[in-house]
């Protein structure tokens, strides 16, 4: 009685699976073959392709702007410093920019709008706790703080833009990366000479 | 995005591949369930299940701590560094850019070595010091829905990926995460860590979604295309049932919770990342052997 059954509970898997499905090619669903690439690629409805880095690249970007703004904009309130003040608004103007444009191309990727990275900690962000103590410090306190948090932010956007780089594919996206990749390294330069430390 | 994505870019080769693919799995699995038949005849005396065979639904896969990498396959594939630190487990190879052909032919830390599958979760700082899980062990159950639904159990498609848990978790309420001690059990369970007495161990326990929608190896959170069971069956949205993955890690550390952290965040944080890479055959003849008659299997997938 086994060997009927391993047959036809083999079938029922590979039909469920969607290898008897027809139309619909299963090769990226239930079994793909090992020769699969690496990168799945999803035509999109301007028949743009983005792979899953793209798309896990433009919602990781978006989520570290999203926590890095709040952040620029304690600047005015926290120092008179007219450097902090000037290389604050600059790097806000910048990132603002890239976040537009990452959340077009999100949109034409059709990808969900929800942010999976929402409330994460991930390298480069600044948690609630660094937040509350930004926002009590002053001076050269707030200098330092603030300089720690844009470097570890600015340091890890050319890192994983540079990654976007190698592994995505699609154009508008890639060319973003290179864009924050190039600001990014400009404004850790600027950072550097304003602290040295 | 991820799902089930190019539909109509796949070269015609591929689809040959795909093809004389499954007819290898079949053939594999009729070798397979031929060798078992000889086995059942040989120790079974006649019965469906051995006398002495003990029934729960269950195989296990022990996966000692392989490395770590602030990488994440699923969630930022392509993307070195993107993630918190990981601690992987099963297959050595795993980093940003890992695709299941990677994992197929990769050594792995897992008994039995035929698991070349990849398992990861934050890693644990006491201290700010990583504290490695000391027993890893990931059981394939059958339980938690009606035994008819037991008994139609599927094996997870090979390169499925599955995140479980809640890494964004603000706070016990929206957390499946469960710690407690191993060897005292009368240090009541939590959602996030306990105090442990000396002599003892910090457990974490967490049990995937075990419903499958039949269709997407992945989804855009990397969960949907999975549902846990409602009324002790799965969903109509997702009809497959599939072996419960419950992942159990025994760290070596005891004492002040204040002390610990995970990558991701606290204790209600923790989560699994699971990517699938079981040889078809293995995966389908433990289903067929331990999950559906309800017996519990060993290392090697035959009964204990």
């Amino acid at each position: 009685m086994r060997q009927p059954t391993a047959f036809t509970v083999l079938i029922g898997v590979l039909l469920v699976a969607g290898c008897g499905a027809g139309q619909r090619d299963a090769a990226s669903t239930a079994t793909p073959p090992v020769t699969a690439p690496p990168a799945t690629t999803a035509p999109t409805p301007t028949g743009t392709a983005f792979n899953p880095t793209d798309i896990a690249w433009l919602q990781l970007t978006v989520a570290m702007t999203e926590r890095l703004l709040p952040v620029l904009d304690l600047v005015p309130a926290r120092t008179t410093d007219p450097a902090w003040r000037r290389t604050a608004t600059q790097v806000a103007t910048t990132r603002r920019a890239d976040l537009e444009r990452a959340r077009r191309l999100l949109a034409e990727a059709a990808a969900p709008t929800t942010n999976p990275h929402e409330g994460h900690d991930m390298p480069g962000m600044v948690t609630a706790p660094e937040m509350t103590a930004l926002r009590a410090a002053s001076g050269q306190s707030f200098h330092r703080l603030l300089a720690g948090h844009l470097r570890a932010h600015l340091a890890q956007s050319v890192r994983v833009a540079t990654a976007e780089q190698q592994s995505g594919v699609q154009p508008g996206t890639v060319a973003l990366a290179a864009a924050v990749v190039r600001s990014g390294t400009t404004d850790l330069a600027r950072l550097d000479r304003l602290d040295p430390g | 995005m991820d799902r089930a994505a190019p539909l109509s870019g796949i070269p015609r080769r591929l689809r040959l591949a795909t093809a004389i693919g499954a007819l290898l799995v079949l053939l594999g699995t009729y070798l397979v369930s031929a060798t078992d038949r000889a086995d059942a005849a040989a120790g079974r005396a006649g019965a469906d299940f051995g006398a002495n065979a003990i029934r729960v639904a269950e195989f296990p896969a022990d996966c000692t701590y392989s490395h770590r990498l602030p990488d994440d396959p699923i969630v930022f594939p392509g993307l070195p560094g993107a993630s918190h630190m990981h601690s992987f487990f099963g297959s050595t190879v795993t980093n940003a850019k890992t695709t299941l052909p990677d994992l197929v032919n990769s050594p792995t830390t897992c008994d039995p070595r035929v698991d070349v599958s990849s398992y990861w979760v934050p890693t644990l700082y006491r201290d700010n010091v990583a504290v490695e899980p000391a027993i890893a062990t990931f059981y394939y159950l059958g339980e938690g829905v009606r035994a008819d639904v037991v008994a139609n159990t599927q094996p997870f498609p090979q390169g499925l990926r599955l995140v479980a848990g809640n890494a964004k978790a603000t706070g016990p309420n929206d957390s499946i995460a469960r710690w407690s001690c191993l060897h005292a059990g009368h240090v009541p369970p939590s959602k996030d860590f306990v105090n442990c007495p000396s002599g003892t161990m910090l457990e974490s326990y967490l049990d995937f979604p075990q419903c499958w929608n039949g269709r997407d190896l992945d989804s855009p959170d990397h969960k949907s295309h999975l549902a846990y069971p409602v009324n002790q069956a799965c969903p109509s949205t997702h009809p497959v049932h599939v072996p419960k993955l419950r992942q159990v890690l025994r760290y070596p550390v005891t004492g002040d919770p204040s002390r610990f952290r995970l990558a991701s965040g606290p204790g209600y944080t923790m989560h699994g990342d699971f990517f699938n890479a079981w040889p078809v055959a293995e995966l389908a003849r433990r289903v067929q052997d331990c999950i559906r008659p309800v017996i519990k299997c060993g290392h090697d997938g035959r009964p204990i």
